[in-house]
């Protein structure tokens, strides 16, 4: 992807955001699918609308289960508000939104197939230091990430053999590389990374955010489960 | 961010001036002090002592003396009767500005300001800095400082500091670049060096930094043949980018190392991202060094190890330590130091080849354990010693060898000294030495440093060292395959 691809994407991307300056899950999801990041399939459902029974047919009846989530760019934990109900089988779909939307009125709910995945949880994040400016962070993600720490940065843009370099600071390497039967799937990774990192250079300004968390793989493929992206408001 | 509301000078903006106005700023022919004094409290007085060693021609300014130190003093820089390439000012904040102002309106090239109490003494000090700055974009002069220690190059005996800093010790110069952000960092990491022999090809205080600031030194020691390290204090990076694109090119040449203090928030006003609060400190600093080739330290020690060992040794081809030890107990904690985790770089010990094996079994003693770590007992000699460390260095499965010498057995003599230089000297392996022998442990590491060995008085010191080397290889190997 050539860098004006890069920045057309983005411009086009924050001209679309419903809420200025705070994209939700479903928007920032988007995002990451016009960058070749793979995540999961699902469909977003605006406040108060029900979940009509042809897109239940259309669209959602594949998957063995699904997650429900409330779905707000001013709604950053949503797991802490119980806002996520995991495991939904296909049936129960519109009995779950309703509990969303009862429980969110004002907000959206986003519907995706769950993910089944083997390895670790990533994390795969951006920000913009105020003294070198935009830089990339992968690591161990999952709820636990702020706890283990063990993360690598480098600045924005950032080379795939630089990205592979960070995954070698990590304490998880090894489960990138075949340890105990698991997937060797750092060149992927790595790839995700410098995507990222390009994606940084015209997407985090000052005071912006992005949070990957967890990117796990499956399918023979890295999926970002989880996305926020916060974006400082002069700057939207 | 103020620097850019003034338009910057001829000399700033083309780098061949400003280097040849740096070249003179670390060997001037000529050199004002103001507010130098014969009274022997003074600043300017001690400063003025230590100029008479130079080979500048100085030139007092004081309008209260007529004489000071033998030389004709002026009453001001306007009087001076020629440029001066240098002018040192050692008055206090209140005047030093005036003063500074003054010698760029007559077109001194370099200023020199000592004096504290600006930016970081409140709201005067810093209406005076802010004044400060406007002098080089409108007269074209440079400025070190202010709350500068100036500079110090031993092979031009040119020294400002007028501070103990080891510069006895320090005289005979060599090929390491220091600029410090701080002065008594630099200051007592230099006496702390000097304890053993450090290598200095120049001392830069920068001070508050309000022009000359560390990428223009990066730039220039990092262009010039006389340096062959930088090494860097800094609390505050100005101009991020292009520092680390700067370091980036340097560090093809010679090793970068620095030590960045402070740490900075993480620059996200209201942290809310896992990124945001696991950046937190300074993740991002150390990560960006690392991508740009820049070695980090975490304190004076380290900087002044790390400076030095990178200054006199080759890089490293690999990770793969032997060690030779006559004192087993040494051998196997540095073993456990070489294999214990450490983000820098991963360190194993090597796997001897056979041959090298029993090469050292002919001439060790009966109960030597001649794998790694090669113990050669209490009973080792000298030639015993040298006889290990080239079978050793010529082992294709070592990379670095670390040799743990001990002075006291009674067939080891001082003349080892010499031999370890020439077997050391003879390879392009990295060759440590750690040596301990009670009070006279610093005058062995002098002895070493005098011939052109690296040596420590712990083991954490060596194996830390060793790591930087080997890091320094890879930060070569990746820039050369990124070319």
């Amino acid at each position: 992807m050539s860098v004006t691809d890069m920045a057309d994407i983005v411009e086009q991307w924050r001209s679309s955001i419903s809420i200025p300056g705070k994209p939700n899950e479903w928007e920032s999801k988007q995002l990451l699918g016009a960058v070749g990041i793979a995540v999961p399939k699902g469909l977003f459902i605006e406040a108060g609308n029900p979940l009509t029974a042809r897109e239940e047919a259309s669209t959602l009846d594949r998957a063995a289960a699904w997650v429900v989530k409330v779905c707000s760019g001013e709604i950053l934990h949503k797991t802490e508000q119980e806002g996520v109900l995991l495991d939904v089988a296909a049936g129960d779909l519109p009995a779950a939104v309703a509990t969303l939307q009862k429980r969110f009125p004002s907000r959206g709910v986003l519907v995706e197939e769950m993910a089944t995945y083997r390895g670790g949880e990533i994390i795969i994040g951006a920000l913009y230091d105020p003294t070198f400016g935009p830089a990339v962070m992968v690591g161990s993600g999952g709820i636990l990430t702020e706890l283990y720490k063990d993360v690598a940065f480098r600045l924005a843009p950032c080379t795939v053999k630089e990205a592979h370099l960070m995954l070698e600071e990590l304490t998880i390497h090894p489960t990138l590389k075949g340890y105990r039967g698991l997937p060797g799937n750092a060149d992927a990774l790595a790839e995700i990374v410098e995507k990222i990192a390009d994606l940084a250079v015209h997407l985090i300004g000052e005071g912006c955010q992005l949070d990957i968390n967890p990117i796990v793989w499956s399918r023979e493929r890295w999926i970002a489960l989880d996305v926020k992206t916060i974006i400082a408001e002069d700057d939207s | 961010m103020e620097r850019s509301i003034y338009a910057k000078p001829l000399a700033m903006s083309n780098p061949k001036e400003s280097f040849k106005a740096i070249a003179r700023l670390l060997d001037p022919q000529s050199v004002a002090v103001v507010g130098a004094s014969n009274s022997k409290d003074k600043v300017g007085h001690i400063i003025f002592e230590g100029l008479k060693r130079s080979r500048a021609r100085l030139y007092p300014v004081n309008p209260h003396e007529d004489v000071i130190s033998g030389h004709k003093s002026y009453s001001q820089a306007s009087d001076l009767p020629i440029t001066v390439d240098v002018a040192v000012i050692t008055v206090r904040a209140e005047n030093a500005v005036q003063i500074a102002e003054q010698c760029a309106r007559c077109g001194i090239e370099n200023i020199i300001i000592v004096a504290g109490g600006f930016a970081e003494a409140g709201d005067k000090g810093a209406a005076l800095e802010e004044r400060l700055r406007a002098v080089p974009g409108r007269w074209g002069s440079r400025i070190l400082g202010p709350n500068s220690l100036g500079v110090f190059v031993p092979q031009a005996n040119f020294d400002t500091i007028f501070v103990e800093h080891g510069d006895q010790a320090l005289a005979e110069g060599g090929g390491i670049a220091f600029v410090s952000q701080s002065g008594s960092v630099g200051v007592e990491a230099l006496g702390l060096a000097s304890n053993t022999g450090f290598p200095m090809r120049a001392f830069v205080g920068l001070g508050n930094k309000i022009d000359l600031n560390e990428l223009d030194f990066l730039e220039f020691f990092g262009a010039e043949g006389k340096t062959d390290c930088i090494a860097l204090y800094v609390e505050n990076v100005e101009q991020g980018r292009k520092f680390l694109e700067a370091a980036r090119e340097v560090s093809r040449h010679k090793p970068v190392v620095a030590l960045k203090a402070g740490r900075t928030p993480s620059g996200v006003s209201a942290v809310s991202s896992h990124t945001g609060k696991l950046a937190g400190s300074d993740r991002v600093v150390s990560g960006a060094f690392r991508q740009y080739g820049i070695q980090r330290a975490y304190d004076d020690e380290e900087l002044c190890d790390a400076a030095k060992t990178l200054s006199y040794l080759p890089p490293a081809r690999g990770n793969r330590v032997a060690v030779v030890t006559g004192a087993g107990g040494f051998g196997v904690m540095c073993a456990d130091y070489i294999e214990s985790d450490n983000p820098r770089a991963r360190l194993q010990m090597a796997e001897l080849s056979p041959g090298t094996v029993s090469r050292i079994r002919e001439k060790a003693p009966a109960f030597a354990s001649c794998h790694n770590p090669v113990d050669l007992t209490a009973g080792v000699t000298n030639e015993m010693y040298v006889h290990a460390m080239e079978a050793l260095l010529e082992d294709e499965t070592v990379d670095i060898l670390i040799c743990i010498a001990f002075f006291a057995p009674h067939a080891v003599t001082d003349k080892l000294i010499d031999q370890m230089a020439v077997v050391i000297g003879n390879r392009d392996k990295p060759v440590l030495v750690f040596t301990e022998y009670g009070p006279f442990t610093d005058t062995y590491l002098k002895e070493f440093y005098k011939k052109r060995m690296i040596g420590f008085p712990s083991l954490t010191r060596t194996v830390r060292a060793v790591r930087f080397l080997v890091e320094r290889g890879r930060i070569l190997s990746a820039l050369g395959g990124e070319v």
